[in-house]
């Protein structure tokens, strides 16, 4: 008997995997391809050991996978639903690599019986909301740009609270928060809510945020109250919901102006980032000195431009004056004695330079000096 | 402990920051605007640094101040500190 070629030839190369590596790597394919997913299907053969956690089967009529809820999952889900029950379970595929199984990691699971009836109701007061104009575009207020005074409608004990204020540090730490404690879900959560959003209306606030942190689909139950959301509705500032949930929109959620995936979400959303407003105040700061060295600089050109003016003012009179002064030189020069001497007379100095002006200055024998138009003569009298 | 300038209707009011910053895009408009004489833009300037330093104030605000907000038996609203 022979091997087939195939074989042999895998056997020859590098490409045998251990059956570690094949589950191992098919676990990577399957993580990294889905996320949490809601399925149908009827259960079967459900136990529910000591030590909490809940296995399974859920199958349709042409296909079935192993389930498995931890303790902290099972424990919210209640009572081990019996078999047969037709349920909705929310979870992800995973691969167990020990056993080589394909098996489905449930957190939730809501009976589809009970759905429909939460279903039907839910769809009613989604009409009676839409009918009276509450999910309309045209109501969505916008959220004031810098608001000073924001309060925050949710629970105390959950981390939708802690959460806010820690993006209000970071973002915006001049804001002041004003809280209006309410149950969320359980009894009473949606008499609390509606009072403490009627509360809001007697607050001096800007911005309102209601809201909570994630909780299963039937723990949302108050955020699609009627009256929670006439409430909400009523509210006179903006309004952000933040009912952290990763897969249901809450009507609640359809009447804020704005809706935000998770309370921190929210407080995002709601304010702004004081680096950058801090940005934007540096700028028009720079721009107003800017504005005003401009202007200054303007007025200094002005300035400028008169100086030239009264420069070119000043030349003009200097010029006229040096005309005049010219006109005055020449009258001066025609009077000037050398011009006289140009033409042809001549002046008699004695040694000392004085003009010799009469017959008695003159002595028989004296020297003088006679200058003429070219110079000085030597001369003597007679 | 109360403060009941929380209470709508009793706040001190003031132009909001949001105002403030409109008036100082304003005044940079203006003051960037062909139109204005010297003494007109050195008093645009210094309404502007004034709405300037008090935004500048406003923001360094150093800490996040939270509120629980109480309505007693008469439904007086008070003010009260998150942990009790």
């Amino acid at each position: 008997m022979t091997l087939p070629l195939p074989l042999s030839s895998a056997l020859a190369g590098d490409e045998v995997l251990s059956i570690r590596d094949l589950t191992a790597s098919l676990k990577r394919v399957v993580d990294g391809s889905y996320g949490p997913l809601w399925v149908r299907g009827e259960v079967l053969q459900c136990r529910a050991p000591s030590s909490g956690h809940w296995y399974f089967v859920l199958r349709d009529a042409a296909a079935q996978v192993r389930c498995t809820m931890w303790r902290t999952y099972a424990e919210r889900a209640g009572r081990p639903p019996v078999d047969g029950t037709e349920v909705f379970a929310l979870g992800r595929p995973d691969v167990y690599e020990s056993k080589g199984e394909l098996q489905f990691m449930v957190t939730r699971m809501l009976p589809t019986s009970m759905v429909g009836d939460q279903q039907r109701a839910l769809e009613q007061v989604k009409a009676a909301l839409d009918r009276d104009g509450l999910f309309d575009q045209a109501r969505k207020r916008p959220l004031p740009a810098y608001p000073a005074r924001v309060a925050v409608v949710t629970s105390t004990d959950g981390a939708a609270l802690s959460d806010i204020i820690t993006v209000a540090r970071t973002r915006w730490p001049s804001v002041r928060l004003f809280v209006l404690a309410s149950k969320v879900q359980g009894d009473g959560a949606t008499a609390e809510l509606v009072a403490a959003l009627r509360r809001v209306n007697r607050l001096d606030v800007q911005l309102c945020i209601v809201g909570r942190g994630g909780g299963a689909r039937e723990d949302l139950a108050a955020f699609n109250d009627e009256a929670v959301c006439r409430a909400l509705a009523a509210v006179r500032v903006p309004t952000v919901s933040a009912v952290g949930h990763e897969t249901d929109v809450t009507l609640a959620d359809l009447v804020a102006d704005v809706r935000a995936a998770t309370p921190s979400a929210a407080a995002e959303l709601a304010l702004p980032d004081v680096r950058a407003v801090r940005r934007l105040v540096g700028d028009l700061g720079a721009r107003l000195a800017g504005g005003l060295s401009r202007r200054t600089r303007l007025a200094s050109e002005r300035l400028e431009r008169t100086g030239d003016r009264m420069e070119a003012a000043m030349e003009v009179v200097i010029a006229r004056r040096r005309q005049t002064a010219d006109r005055l030189g020449a009258k001066l020069d025609a009077l000037s004695p050398l011009r006289v001497l140009e033409r042809g007379y001549a002046v008699p100095l004695n040694a000392a330079g004085r003009v010799l002006r009469r017959r008695a200055d003159f002595h028989p024998g004296d020297s003088f000096t006679l200058r003429v138009t070219d110079g000085d003569v030597a001369a003597r009298a007679e | 402990m109360s403060e009941p300038s929380a209470v709508a209707g009793q706040a001190a009011s003031g132009p909001t920051l949001a105002e403030e910053l409109a008036r100082l895009e304003e005044i940079v408009r203006r003051l960037e605007a062909d139109d204005l004489d010297l003494d007109g833009a050195l008093a645009l300037f210094e309404q502007g640094v004034a709405c300037l330093r008090s935004a500048r104030e406003r923001l360094s605000a150093a800490e996040v101040r939270v509120r629980t907000v109480l309505e007693d038996a008469n439904g007086t609203l008070r003010l009260g500190k998150l942990d009790g």
